[in-house]
């Protein structure tokens, strides 16, 4: 909203935006961010969703000033920034506690204990990679700083990389600089969390888990690989929960620890991989970024035949994905992740289904009515959200406005093929978990390790 | 005896600012004539607000028209980042004089 503002005002077009008052911190964050510090706005107090229509109408009358104001009279009253730090300069000289300290005063830290990151470990990152210190992967919004291969060293020291983890995270921050990524909305209210997902063989090199306990802290690879993630959105990004500002995650959740495949058990049932279904092949060593917004209860599924377990799947996934699938219709870009125990999926593929048979399977088996997906969009703050618009606007299937009838059944996967199915977890017992991604932001992108 | 507590140097955990310099667009002193563009995410009451600011501006300045939300299509959806792009042109091809940008919550 703010962005937009700023292209309006580049366009030499001035403007005004109304801004809630629990987000004006964040409207600052992303205010310097566009590079117009002083866009002007107006701000409604309160909560616009748990305001009636006379609270509305009263405030609305309240913001006109402020509205006028923003239009015929801002002009810049931001002062320069202060000068920062160099990449090779010592901010802090200190013993281990002095150093958390300092970290955790300026918000550097993820509040837990940090590595120092000395110049000696920074340059041993940086041996693991031809890219030059330098070199910018891309803009991190909504702090928008330069996402140099130097801070991913400095932040992967920091979180407890080995420096030989460095290639991949060059590949985690080249995810997350895609704009389908939308790294700007990691702070959205929803609360959602990238899970890096490493396929191929760097995975079995790192010793990353794929097995017992995979989603667990406990592994150094997959536990600093997530946390990387983290840190490096609260510094590079700007996502800073209070007393910073930036990520206003409502409730939100912790960093997800790195993802593996049981790639040998997927390819002994004939089943593509998961970094094949992404468009490379089993010998590529690939990242995947993409968005949790929650997880799916453990999926406990017992029998002897595939449909003894998809019904399973298609009821506990299925009901962890059906609310947040209205979101996900209203973008109609939804990318859940179907984690599967290698047992179940021996089953169901023994039992003669690809992949793509399971997708089928739940797209046309799991539904929540029409008049669901539009109460529980309009919870969200969708308040003039329909289906049958989104249908004419080409945004969704016809055949969610096959009629008026608000208990229509629509499907909670809208397109099936986004559904990504992956094998990993405990081979002694039959369970899986689901992961809802959020919709649009934190869109699933891979890319290739290399160093 | 003990060692002494080992001690480290250590370096800035963030990075280069990339953000553009930039300044605000010149305002008018007067809305009375001017158009008015109408940016919206389509969440969080916009509806409800527009109609509402519409109406309040209108008797205050004479002769101010607004270039409705519609035109534009939400600014936070599928297509944002598409809309960036065409956003100066369609400010244009409208006459819009200044946009109010909502609903940020």
């Amino acid at each position: 909203m703010l962005r937009a503002a700023a292209i309006a005002e580049r366009a030499g077009v001035p403007s005004v935006s109304i801004v809630t008052t629990p987000f004006m911190q964040q409207a600052g964050v992303v205010s310097k961010g566009v590079g117009l510090p002083s866009l002007p706005i107006a701000e409604y107090p309160g909560v616009p969703m748990t305001d009636g229509s006379d609270a509305v109408a009263r405030k609305v009358e309240a913001l006109l000033p402020q509205l006028v104001a923003g239009l015929a009279g801002a002009r810049d009253t931001a002062r320069p920034a202060a000068a920062e730090p160099g990449p090779r300069d010592v901010v802090q000289r200190g013993s281990l506690d002095e150093i958390q300290e300092h970290f955790h005063r300026n918000l550097w830290s993820d509040g837990l204990p940090v590595i120092p990151p000395t110049l000696a470990r920074v340059e041993r990152f940086l041996e693991q990679t031809r890219r030059r210190p330098d070199e910018i992967i891309g803009r991190l919004l909504p702090e928008n700083r330069a996402a140099t291969v130097w801070s991913i060293a400095v932040n992967g020291v920091m979180a407890g990389c080995r420096p030989e983890y460095m290639p991949v995270l060059v590949a985690i921050v080249e995810a997350i600089a895609e704009p389908i990524f939308r790294v700007e909305d990691a702070g959205s209210t929803p609360g959602w969390e990238p899970l890096v997902i490493v396929s191929g063989p760097i995975a079995k090199r790192l010793d990353l888990n794929h097995g017992q306990g995979v989603m667990r802290v406990g592994r150094q690879a997959n536990s600093s690989l997530g946390r990387f993630l983290r840190l490096y959105l609260r510094n590079v990004a700007g996502l800073r929960i209070p007393p910073g500002a930036g990520d206003k995650g409502s409730i939100a959740g912790s960093f997800n620890v790195a993802l593996a495949e049981d790639e040998d058990a997927a390819a002994a049932l004939g089943w593509s991989t998961f970094g094949v279904d992404q468009g490379f092949t089993r010998d590529d060593s690939v990242v995947t970024v993409q968005s949790v917004v929650s997880v799916s209860p453990p999926i406990y599924s017992a029998g002897t035949r595939a449909l003894d377990h998809v019904r399973i799947l298609a009821e506990v996934f299925g009901g962890a994905c059906g609310y947040w699938s209205s979101i996900g219709m209203k973008y109609a870009r939804w990318e859940p992740l179907l984690v599967l125990g290698p047992s179940i999926a021996r089953v169901i593929a023994d039992d003669g289904w690809s992949k793509d048979d399971l997708r089928r399977y739940l797209h046309e088996h799991v539904t929540i009515t029409a008049q669901q997906a539009e109460t529980y969009a309009l919870q969200v703050g969708a308040t003039s959200y329909t289906l049958e618009a989104h249908v004419k606007a080409g945004v969704l299937p016809a055949a969610y406005a096959a009629s008026s009838d608000p208990e229509r059944p629509v499907p909670v996967f809208v397109q099936p093929d986004k559904i990504g199915i992956l094998v990993a977890g405990d081979p002694g017992r039959n369970q899986s978990k689901g992961y809802v991604n959020n919709h649009i932001q934190g869109g699933r992108v891979s890319k290739t390790v290399s160093a | 005896m003990t060692n002494p507590e080992p001690v480290y140097d250590v370096v800035w955990p963030l990075a280069p600012s990339a953000a553009p310099a930039g300044s605000l667009a010149a305002r008018s002193p007067d809305l009375s004539g001017k158009t008015v563009g109408e940016l919206w995410d389509y969440l969080f009451k916009g509806e409800e607000m527009f109609p509402l600011i519409r109406k309040a501006l209108e008797t205050r300045y004479p002769g101010i028209r607004f270039v409705e939300f519609e035109v534009f299509g939400s600014i936070h959806g599928r297509d944002e980042q598409e809309l960036a792009a065409t956003l100066p042109g369609l400010l244009r091809k409208h006459g819009c004089d200044a946009v109010i940008s909502a609903v940020g919550a």
